[in-house]
């Protein structure tokens, strides 16, 4: 519920905020996000419910006796000039002699805002199809989807070159409780299915051995994480954790070397050496180079 | 001219009174268990019959069809007779009419908590009750026109057109979508596949919505109404208008269910356009009730009846401009697959459908018992609780809907999926859940409150079985009428010209979308499913897991990273039924093939908790109990073949030793992961067709 407000719901707010503050902001539906543009909708559909409502209290206040609010008045006027409908006290001009067990009919004029309402999205869907498939002015899904993409490239091409990004060759283990702890929420909600809670292994392999398929070390877990091993079951996970959460879990999967959990599945792939006790680039080098004589 | 006296027939009414009132609590009672076990999946107590996926589509059809079906037919009965100053066409098929549909309401309520369905949506009942329903139409049909036909007035009436379109097209929808080859006396399979079966499902699906919850209610409206409020219908020439574009329209709207599917596009773009033009001819109906109130709203201010019609035709021009709203692309991408859809249906279904309901029933109790309500305060009480249940639904589904779908978009600065969990996007739901919930108990109440008060009423007055009335014969003398007069004085006539303004847009739809082939383009690499998959798909159907979770993966960066490609029309061409979904309480399932292993599912099958904590999803203990019902493998291929799938001849001799093969290497599979299961319990089989699921294009990416 927290989260709820804290995340979702001031961004909401403050949007809203911007939107009765400038007030024009559909000309800018370029940079919209989604957001935006559910608050546009958003914000006419709540103006239009209010109208409703306002307009029906109103109406409820025709038969106060004698006096007249303005506001009734004012709103007899738009309506009548909206509906053009023959005035109460005159409607036997307009009364058809129809009687359906008791059920008389009126012959009031169609109210002109809602025939050029109809009008209004005639031309509308004239102009849809033909911006879709005539002239292909606005892009189809496939289209649409293509240019999304295009853009996220871009976006995740100029963070890279930004050196603001974690990469496997600049990422180290984390040993900061909080970075281990914000690590093992992250096991526990992604890795733990196939390694177990623990750590221990399930269908994935052990990860509190020292035995490592894909290579051990912050560098290889790392690259193993974000690119994957589909041969093996192993997901790419780039798409849904940052490189900051895969090294964060990374460093946690470290950590759990030696711990011993109970059900332990048995040992996969080759002994890691660690040169741990040396400084860390070394021991960096050290495993991608075990890698490649792992790969001979 | 000579007066002739006829006597009206208010025991059928009774009848439907009746089934309407009980119906109605049941149907909302189940609705209310749903919304619980939303966030309390305990209240399944762990037996199937009682599981969500098996009582929502229970929930929908006990409201639809039972509580508003019956509640069409009360109305009817009661007004076909004063419009037509006629008795009722037999008595006889009056009681046909009645106790058939009640059996068939009772089938619905033995078939669907058992899993017999045919999994789509709004017509999962299985064929045996196709039938009868087919039948029990044509019976209500017959009504309809013998009244009509043996009329002493020679005009019909607004509220007549209304019912006429209704009868022809309900008919028309519920025999083109429940086409379907039965493979034995309670599984048939349909005989469209994949997006051709979506299209014509939510052809039906939408105009079900249209000719089912809306045009016969819009009939009862023009007839209570006015009654109601005592005052002549606002425009007789905005009726004829909004009839005629309302029932051309409405048919092809279908496809705004589909947009960013694999529905070709000119398809999608269709249902968008006639959904916008929608709004004028919708909003007519609804004008036409409220303008109709002209000089009566100080009666609005004291009668129960009046007020509750009010809030209904507000409903329905609410529901109905946010329908074409949804319909536009940049909104479906955002509402489609949430909760916001339920608010919106339920605007609908409680605000309209309810409240008009509960309207006409507080008039017409006291009228058929010929005495006064018994409580006005109680139907004030009514009406209150009525309306908070309403706001407090809409206001917590419609919050729940954007939360979630803004989260599933999400993506942070690295250009990674905020929540890539999509537990996490339903877990902030949970307080939603119980908002909507505490909702739905403030409805039912309300409803309760009504039964007690009708009691009450009935109690008080004397039924008054016949009802005497007197009218002159119809001038048969022929006069010359012009244009629209002259169709509404020949029903038959006035009949055909509605069937080809309902006809046209499903035609235009949907013939091209099965002949030319370049609208599904197909992939090679997409193969039937084998004999163990597609038994795991009848599992899947049958504990209706597509309740739940969709199988199309939409055209966004927002679903393709989440679930991988996005899904093409020619994976689903071996799909009958096509089992797209519309709702993601769960994630989308149309690329979880191979994603987890063989005992990721079995253990999530057996307390989904296990393998995702906090899930809302109940476990489903009985498919490692169940039998996999393998003896009917050889006829399920034998139908399917006969729909088209290309099994080769015979196969049906090897089907079974193959099932069996593969069912040994997924038990194969289980064991050395230290799980025991025997090869012929249905967890099998749906292990099978999961793993299979979106899979067949992976082995040649570029699909063409």
């Amino acid at each position: 519920m927290n989260k709820l407000f804290s995340s979702v719901n001031k961004r909401l707010l403050s949007l809203l905020l911007v939107i009765a503050s400038t007030g024009t902001t559909f000309a800018q539906a370029q940079d919209e996000s989604d957001l935006g543009k559910v608050f546009h909708i958003g914000v006419f559909i709540f103006f239009f419910l209010v109208f409703v409502v306002l307009l029906t209290l109103i109406s409820y206040h025709n038969s106060d006796d004698g006096k007249v609010p303005t506001l009734v008045k004012a709103w007899r006027w738009i309506n009548e000039k909206m509906t053009k409908a023959t005035p109460i006290d005159q409607e036997a001009q307009v009364m058809l002699d129809h009687d359906y067990d008791g059920i008389k009919e009126l012959d009031n004029v169609l109210p002109p805002w809602w025939k050029y309402l109809f009008y209004v999205t005639i031309v509308f869907s004239v102009i849809y199809i033909l911006n879709y498939h005539i002239t292909n002015v606005w892009a189809l899904s496939e289209g649409e989807y293509k240019e999304e993409i295009k853009l996220a490239e871009i976006q995740r091409a100029e963070l890279m070159g930004s050196g603001a990004f974690i990469t496997e060759k600049n990422v180290t283990a984390l040993t900061d409780p909080a970075s281990l702890a914000l690590g093992s929420e992250i096991f526990k909600k992604n890795c733990a299915a196939c390694h177990g809670f623990k750590g221990e292994g399930l269908v994935g392999p052990n990860m509190t051995d020292e035995f490592w398929i894909n290579g051990g070390g912050i560098k290889n877990i790392f690259r193993t994480v974000t690119n994957g091993v589909p041969e093996k079951g192993m997901l790419s996970w780039k798409a849904q954790l940052n490189p900051k959460a895969i090294q964060e879990v990374g460093s946690y999967i470290l950590s759990l070397y030696g711990t011993n959990p109970p059900n332990p599945k048995a040992p996969q792939g080759t002994k890691w050496v660690d040169v741990a006790s040396a400084d860390s680039t070394k021991a960096v080098v050290d495993s991608t180079k075990k890698i490649e004589t792992v790969k001979k | 001219m000579q007066l002739e006296t006829f006597r009206y027939d208010n025991t059928i009414v009774k009848k439907f009174t009746l089934a309407t009132v009980v119906w109605g609590v049941v149907g909302m009672l189940v609705g209310l268990i749903i919304a619980l076990q939303i966030f309390i999946p305990e209240l399944n107590f762990g037996i199937s019959f009682l599981t969500f996926g098996r009582l929502r589509p229970l929930h929908t059809n006990a409201v639809i069809f039972a509580f508003v079906g019956n509640g069409i037919f009360m109305g009817f009965y009661y007004m076909i007779q004063r419009l037509c100053k006629t008795r009722i066409f037999s008595d006889l098929l009056s009681n046909i009419h009645f106790w058939g549909w009640q059996l068939i309401i009772l089938c619905a309520a033995l078939t669907l908590p058992l899993g017999i369905t045919t999994g789509k949506e709004y017509a999962e009942l299985e064929w045996p009750i196709d039938i009868m329903i087919t039948l029990i139409w044509v019976v209500f049909g017959i009504q309809l026109i013998g009244t009509i036909l043996k009329r002493r007035e020679k005009h019909m009436y607004v509220a007549i057109w209304f019912f006429i379109a209704t009868i022809v097209t309900i008919a028309v929808l519920h025999i083109v979508n429940s086409l379907e080859l039965p493979v034995s006396f309670l599984k048939s399979y349909p005989v469209y596949a994949g997006v051709q079966d979506a299209l014509v499902q939510w052809w039906y699906g939408h105009n079900a919505v249209a000719f089912f919850l809306t045009t016969p209610y819009l009939g009862l409206m023009y007839y209570f109404l006015p009654k109601a409020a005592n005052r002549p219908v606002y425009s007789y020439r905005l009726s004829i208008i909004h009839f005629w574009s309302l029932i051309f329209l409405y048919i092809w709207a279908g496809p705004h269910h589909l947009l960013y599917s694999a529905l070709p596009d000119w398809a999608q773009s269709l249902g968008t356009v006639f959904s916008i033009m929608l709004i004028a001819p919708s909003w007519g109906g609804m004008i036409n009730g409220l303008l109709t109130l002209r000089g009566a709203w100080d009666k609005v201010r004291d009668d129960a009846v009046l007020k509750f019609m009010v809030v209904a035709i507000t409903a329905y021009g609410m529901a109905t401009f946010e329908g074409p709203m949804l319909s536009l692309k940049n909104v479906n991408a955002l509402a489609h697959f949430t909760d916001w859809i339920i608010a919106h249906v339920h605007v609908g279904a409680l605000g309209w459908n309810g409240f008009l309901t509960f309207g006409i029933l507080y008039w017409l109790v006291p009228k058929l018992w010929g005495t006064q309500l018994y409580s006005k305060k109680l139907a004030n009480f009514h009406f209150w609780t009525g309306f908070l249940g309403i706001v407090f639904y809409a206001s917590s589904m419609y919050w729940s809907g954007i939360t979630q779908s803004l989260m599933w978009k999400q993506f942070t600065v690295d250009g990674t999926l905020q929540y890539p969990n999509f537990l996490e996007t339903v877990l902030q739901l949970i307080p939603m859940y119980i908002i909507r919930a505490v909702g739905g108990t403030l409805f039912l109440t309300g409803v309760i409150v009504m039964v007690y008060n009708l009691i009450k009423t009935a109690g008080q007055g004397t039924f008054i079985k016949e009802e005497e009335a007197q009218a002159a014969p119809m001038d048969k003398t022929p006069t010359r009428l012009k244009g629209h007069i002259w169709i509404e004085s020949r029903p038959i006539r006035f009949l055909i010209l509605a069937t080809v303004a309902i006809l046209i847009g499903g035609l235009v739809e949907m013939i091209p979308t099965f002949l030319i082939k370049t609208n599904i383009p197909t992939i090679a690499a997409v193969k039937p499913y084998t004999p163990l998959e597609l038994q795991g798909r009848d599992v899947y159907i049958s504990n209706a897991c597509n309740s739940c979770h969709s199988q199309l993966v939409r055209p966004f960066r927002s679903e393709t990273e989440r679930y991988g490609e996005y899904s093409k029309a020619g994976e689903f061409v071996y799909d009958h039924p096509f089992l797209w979904g519309s709702k993601r309480t769960g994630p989308d399932l149309h690329r979880v093939g191979k994603k987890y292993p063989n005992v990721w599912h079995y253990h999530h099958m057996s307390d989904p908790r296990l393998m995702s904590p906090g899930s809302i999803m109940p476990p489903y203990p009985w498919l490692f109990d169940n039998q996999l019902d393998i003896a009917s493998t050889q006829a399920k291929i034998g139908a399917m073949r006969s729909l088209g799938v290309p099994y080769p001849e015979g196969y049906e001799s090897k089907a079974d030793a193959d099932l069996l093969k593969q069912a040994d290497e997924i038990v194969l599979d289980l064991q050395k992961a230290g799980v025991v299961v025997d090869r012929d319990k249905e967890i099998v089989a749906l292990i099978a067709y999961l793993q299979r699921l979106g899979t067949d294009i992976k082995a040649q990416p570029a699909a063409k």
